[in-house]
């Protein structure tokens, strides 16, 4: 079906060029220079009385143009200019035959090469069957809100509504919320943590004093918790402290096993800070235990065949917000931008509808320099 | 389906523009009338494929299909029906699809006038109008193509920026690309020229009305992008020499200077060589403003240098063009005949005053707006060369363009009489010397406002002088005046028209002058006074919209006690985003505004508020309005059309709208 | 007047009203132009204080102090120096601690500069442009952006 239309845009594109050629230049209108010249002259002639009768100009001034324009009328006349003539066969059949190849060549040539035939269009209308989630979640955030509104020491509600702040990407709100559970529930190292990473998103990924307060806080409570040592390392990293940052997590790498999901970041950003991740012990799982005695070049491929292995459970289910953020990762560090770069563009897509994964991918992609 | 047949019609009018560049121009070199008939109905198809290719991609917008990256990040299901269109144009590759839509839609209007032009001329014109489609429409096609596609496409789009759905920005762009593109055809009209070594006063008259049209529209693009700066960036300002809205004003100064000194060619076969080389310089600087709009130069030197595909590609084009135009001219200029030489007191000659001092003054602009770039790229040291520069130098450049102005329109042409001249002006200088001193006494300082306005007092005045004098030169019998008026040409008024919108506008930007402006802190229950007004801040409310909080000041406007008005600034704070936006609250008291905005909210609960009253603040913009009627009552004198239509037409069209004095 | 005098009324009239142009260009240039600099390039150039320039870099976290009638100081700092600006006037909506900015004024030594303007626009994304360019050449600024957090979940 569809090629019928391009065949149809194809030929009518081809007549507007054919059917002036068929005609074989049998006058359609255009003139010829004789005669513009000619009609020129008219309409001066007639230009000059009208500005000596609107006292534009002075008679002896009209005459002097008059033969002015007489002259241009004769000059411009160059007796060597043949008239434009039919032109010969040969000429024709020539253009012809290079617009037929040209239109066809290029058009279907540069189309075969851009364009996707057979890729239907996709309306969002024919598509929703159902009302989307986000819809769906919209109204829930509304509804909370009402509530809390009404009952403003709910505790339970600002828990349950903080975390849909966040992937809404309404950190402040999240921040806020966290904040009232804290004064109504009582101070838990989570919602610290929770509390100062909303914070600390709010303001861009700098780790605001609030919320460093906030981490200190949730440590206090619970010296080891991971994710607050970890900010505090970063807010020791903005603040140009690299030493402190080096200590705190080569620390917090120390306390826990090597794959646990946040090792590799903080690794990296180690790295960043021009401080080998000495203090890591060996890998202590299994696998990685055999993978780190092999010598170099297995123990790449070994690493490749797992990153694969990654890639391909990630291809069957794209939903894995943290595998994909591995994924882009691990490429990047083996160097591969060009597949960080797809995987980035696949997760994207992937994670589309939410909108904190996309953030977090966004983050991902200016920390490894891949641009988006 | 409808998509991909989009993407197809743009890749086929690429093709289509390959034929159209050759074939017509073969035909036109070898006086082949078969090859040159090509050219008009190629070009109405070529307008015609770029127009399918163009609805192919709103219909996507319209539709929100997200499996184009195009739609995916520039729309939303939920904005409203009128954003989700004007998106279509609101970013790089869609706009690049309206330039070459306009490019084509030009093609094809001259190719239906193409039955009253000489053949090779019109053919030579639509060729050279097809290599620039071309050029564009690759570009489009290899570097910034709409039509891309994703597999598995998301359920929502990534753009509900509220900033971008307003109105104003919604049909500035079109606008704005009718003028630039719209030099396009002046550009091929110069090309064709030289390519067919006949340039002379008959060339001037046939591409007269097309400078009319895209001036008309540049200058209608400029005034509301100038508007909208002035309603959303809640600064008062209306024109900030950013290089955006330079690289808009460049191609108006040289248009301007193009669409007069057309006029001398044609009436006096005289200043050729400039004419043709401002008809080449206009396009080639709507192609400057597009690469630096386009190419991200202006964000940063350094990004554009390590993402440089599409700068390099425009450049590339920019290159071409410009390069290859003025071969051409070289290679032509030596062989054109000397045209016409005139007094210096003559209307050519005001003609050449007003010529240089517009080109100076895009000169000027020019080199502001790239120096700092220019010596960065070259040096490293970072300069910015701001406001006052330009105020300074486009200014008192500007300043002879007016007094002369009036001046200029009484002179008779071949030989003027400058005292005769200034005689006919008297009634116009009294009027501007009295409405001068009267403002003067009526707003006080600064006494320099008061002398532009006079000054533009007497442009608008003197605008209409020569009119006036035509129609009651018979005597004041009321029959006889409406007489002659009816029997005047239009290009008379429209050129009066245009004239005194300029005279308008200068009196809005003198008007600033007495602009009051006052920032203070109210609370609720305050009232201050503002110029002749007061302002009372009535109450202050919180409101939590769908996507941001905001805070809403309702104030009441009064002068001697009475009340005149309710303005209604705002402050939004947009959660997600964290990001704050005022809208200002806009009261029009006759021609003057009341602009108050909210910048910031203290501590202790009170505003801080800013407000502007800005006498006469609109003559700005209708100035502008004013320019483009009096081109379009010019573009409709039919005066002077060529008279072929009487004969040898074996089908009688409509009257052709032919140019304007 | 002859042909040949016609003429060179004519190219003399040109000449004169480009060289006026020229001339105001150069002395408008002369006055109107202000250079850019961060606070680190400030003390590497010795700039001599009193000097009309464009102050940018990123304004220091908690450096911010409001006073009585709009009056604002606040540091303005790049990895090698910093520099105290004084300011009166409503900031722009975009100025925040920790984001750039550009400011225009008068350096008055001693790591004191007195501000007319303060610059920011419209834009979410927008870092003035001089100063992204200059602190990504310090390699002081990412551009911003949360880190990716451990995830704990």
């Amino acid at each position: 079906m569809i090629w019928l239309v391009f065949a149809f845009l194809t030929a009518a594109a081809a007549m507007s060029v054919l059917a002036p050629l068929a005609r074989a230049g049998r006058r359609t209108g255009g003139l010829s220079r004789r005669d513009a010249d000619l009609d020129f002259y008219n309409a001066e002639l007639a230009g000059i009385a009208r500005d000596l009768e609107r006292n534009l100009i002075s008679p002896a001034d009209a005459e002097s143009a008059k033969a002015e324009a007489a002259r241009r009328l004769i000059g411009g006349a160059d007796p060597q200019a043949k008239a434009p003539e039919a032109g010969s066969r040969v000429a024709r059949s020539v253009a012809a035959l290079a617009s037929i190849v040209v239109l066809g060549a290029v058009g279907l040539g540069l189309y075969g090469y851009l364009g996707q035939p057979a890729f239907p269009d996709q309306p969002l209308m024919a598509r929703k069957t159902a009302p989307p989630d986000r819809m769906d979640m919209m109204a829930a955030v509304a509804k909370i809100e009402a509530h809390l509104e009404r009952n403003p020491d709910d505790g339970q509600g600002r828990d349950i509504i903080a975390p849909v702040y966040m992937r809404l990407g309404r950190y402040t709100d999240a921040a806020d919320a966290w904040g009232h559970a804290i004064r109504i529930l009582g101070s838990t190292p989570q919602r610290e943590t929770w509390r100062g990473e909303a914070l600390t998103m709010a303001a861009q990924g700098k780790v605001t004093p609030d919320a460093l307060a906030a981490f200190q806080r949730a440590l206090a409570l619970e010296p080891s918790a991971p994710q607050a040592r970890f900010y505090v390392g970063l807010a020791a990293e903005q603040d140009a402290d690299a030493p402190r940052a080096i200590d705190v997590w080569s620390k917090l790498l120390a306390d826990y096993p090597p794959d646990a999901p946040w090792a590799e970041m903080v690794r990296q950003r180690l790295t960043a800070l021009g401080a080998a991740p000495a203090a890591q012990p060996g890998p202590a799982s299994p696998a990685g235990e055999a993978i780190a005695a092999m010598p170099g070049a297995e123990r790449d491929a070994a690493i490749r065949a797992m990153v694969d292995g990654l890639a391909a459970r990630l291809a069957q289910n794209g939903g894995d917000e943290e595998g994909w953020l591995r994924l882009v990762r691990a490429y990047s560090v083996l160097k591969e931008p060009a597949k960080a770069q797809a995987a980035l563009a696949d997760a994207r897509r992937e994670l589309a509808q939410t909108p904190a994964a996309l953030d977090r991918l966004d983050a991902l992609a200016r920390e490894l320099g891949l641009g988006s | 389906m409808i998509v991909e047949t989009g993407h197809y019609a743009l890749v086929l009018a690429f093709a289509l523009a390959l034929v159209q560049g050759t074939i017509p121009l073969w035909g036109s070199l070898a006086g082949d009338r078969a090859l040159m008939a090509v050219a008009a109905p190629a070009s109405i198809m070529q307008f015609l494929l770029t127009a399918l290719s163009f609805g192919a991609l709103t219909y996507a917008y319209v539709v929100s299909d997200f499996s184009l990256v195009n739609v995916v990040e520039n729309s939303h299901s939920l904005k409203p029906l009128v954003y989700k269109i004007s998106g279509v144009w609101g970013n790089h590759e869609g706009s690049m699809l309206l330039w070459v839509l306009i490019l084509a839609l030009f093609g094809a209007l001259v190719a239906l006038r193409a039955r009253r032009m000489p053949d090779d001329l019109a053919a030579s014109v639509l060729a050279v109008q097809a290599w620039i489609s071309g050029a564009f429409l690759l570009f489009i096609l290899l570097t910034s193509n709409p039509f891309a596609r994703i597999a598995t496409p998301p359920m929502e789009g990534r753009d509900l920026n509220p900033i971008l759905q307003d109105p104003g920005l919604a049909i500035h762009p079109p606008l704005l690309y009718l003028g630039y593109v719209g030099f396009s055809i002046t550009f091929s009209f110069a090309a064709a020229a030289l390519i067919n070594g006949r340039i002379d006063a008959q060339w001037a008259r046939w591409v007269r009305p097309w400078t009319l049209i895209a001036w008309m529209f540049l200058t209608i693009g400029i005034a509301m992008g100038s508007y909208w700066a002035y309603y959303t960036l809640g600064w008062g300002g209306f024109w900030f020499w950013d290089p955006v809205e330079n690289a808009s004003l460049m191609p108006w100064l040289a248009g301007t200077a193009l669409l007069h000194s057309a006029l001398v060619m044609e009436k006096r076969d005289a200043l050729k060589v400039w004419t043709i080389f401002l008809a080449i310089l206009a396009f080639s600087l709507s192609l400057l403003g597009t690469f630096l709009v386009r190419s991200g130069v202006l964000t940063s030197v350094h990004s554009f240098a390590s993402d440089p595909r599409r700068g390099v590609f425009i450049l590339a084009i920019l290159v071409f063009f410009i390069g290859g135009s003025l071969a051409l001219f070289a290679l032509r200029a030596s062989t054109l005949k000397q045209g016409g030489i005139f007094a210096p007191v003559s209307r050519e000659g005001a003609l050449v005053l007003n010529n240089l001092l517009l080109t100076s003054s895009c000169a000027t602009v020019f080199i502001g707006t790239l120096y700092p770039l220019a010596l960065e790229a070259l040096t490293d040291a970072k300069i910015s060369v701001g406001p006052p520069f330009f105020n300074f130098t486009v200014g008192l450049l500007f300043l002879p363009i007016f007094l002369f102005m009036p001046l200029g329109q009484m002179l008779a042409w071949k030989r003027g009489r400058l005292l005769g001249a200034a005689q006919r002006l008297t009634f116009a200088v009294a009027i501007a010397l009295v409405a001068g001193l009267f403002l003067a006494a009526a707003n006080g300082e600064p006494a320099g406002a008061a002398a532009l306005a006079g000054l533009a007092m007497f442009v608008i005045v003197g605008a209409f002088v020569d009119v006036a004098g035509r129609v009651t030169g018979g005597g004041f019998s009321l029959a006889l005046m409406a007489r002659r008026a009816a029997g005047l040409p239009l290009s008379a008024y429209g050129t009066a028209l245009a004239h005194a919108g300029m005279g308008l506008t200068l009196f809005g930007i003198a008007a600033t002058g007495w602009g009051v402006e006052r920032v203070i802190s109210m609370r609720a229950g305050d009232t201050a006074a503002l110029g002749p007004f007061t302002v009372t801040l009535d109450d202050l409310s919180q409101r939590q919209g769908p996507n941001y909080r905001e805070t809403v000041g309702a104030m009441t406007l009064r002068s001697d006690g009475v009340e005149i008005g309710r303005v209604n600034p705002s402050r939004k704070f947009y959660t997600s985003r964290q990001m704050t936006t005022t809208d200002a609250g806009l009261k029009t008291i006759s021609l003057g505004q009341v602009h108050i905005v909210m910048p910031e909210q203290n501590p202790d609960g009170s505003v801080d508020v800013r407000m502007y009253w800005k006498p006469y603040v609109a003559l700005i913009w209708l100035g502008a309005l004013l320019m483009f009627l009096g081109g379009g009552v010019s573009l409709a004198d039919r005066r002077l059309r060529i008279g072929v239509a009487k004969r040898a037409q074996p089908r009688v069209r409509g009257p052709a709208p032919l140019p304007a004095e | 007047m002859t042909r040949k005098q016609r003429r060179l009324t004519l190219i003399l009239s040109a000449l004169a009203v480009i060289g006026v142009a020229l001339g105001l260009v150069l002395y408008a240039m002369r006055d109107n132009i202000v250079f850019f600099y961060t606070p680190g390039e400030i003390v590497a150039k010795d700039v001599k204080p009193g000097t009309r320039l464009r102050l940018g870099g990123l304004v220091k976290e908690g450096s911010v102090e409001k006073g009585a009638d709009r009056s604002v100081l606040f540091t303005v700092a790049d990895a090698q120096s910093e520099m105290r600006v004084r300011y009166s006037g409503v900031l722009p909506d975009l100025f925040r601690e920790g984001q750039g900015v550009v400011a225009e004024g008068v350096f008055e030594g001693a790591k004191a500069f007195r501000a007319d303007t303060v610059l920011a626009k419209h834009d979410e994304t927008y870092m003035p442009r001089e100063v992204a360019d200059s602190l990504k050449k310090q390699g002081h600024w990412q551009p911003g952006g949360p880190p990716a957090a451990p995830a704990a979940k």
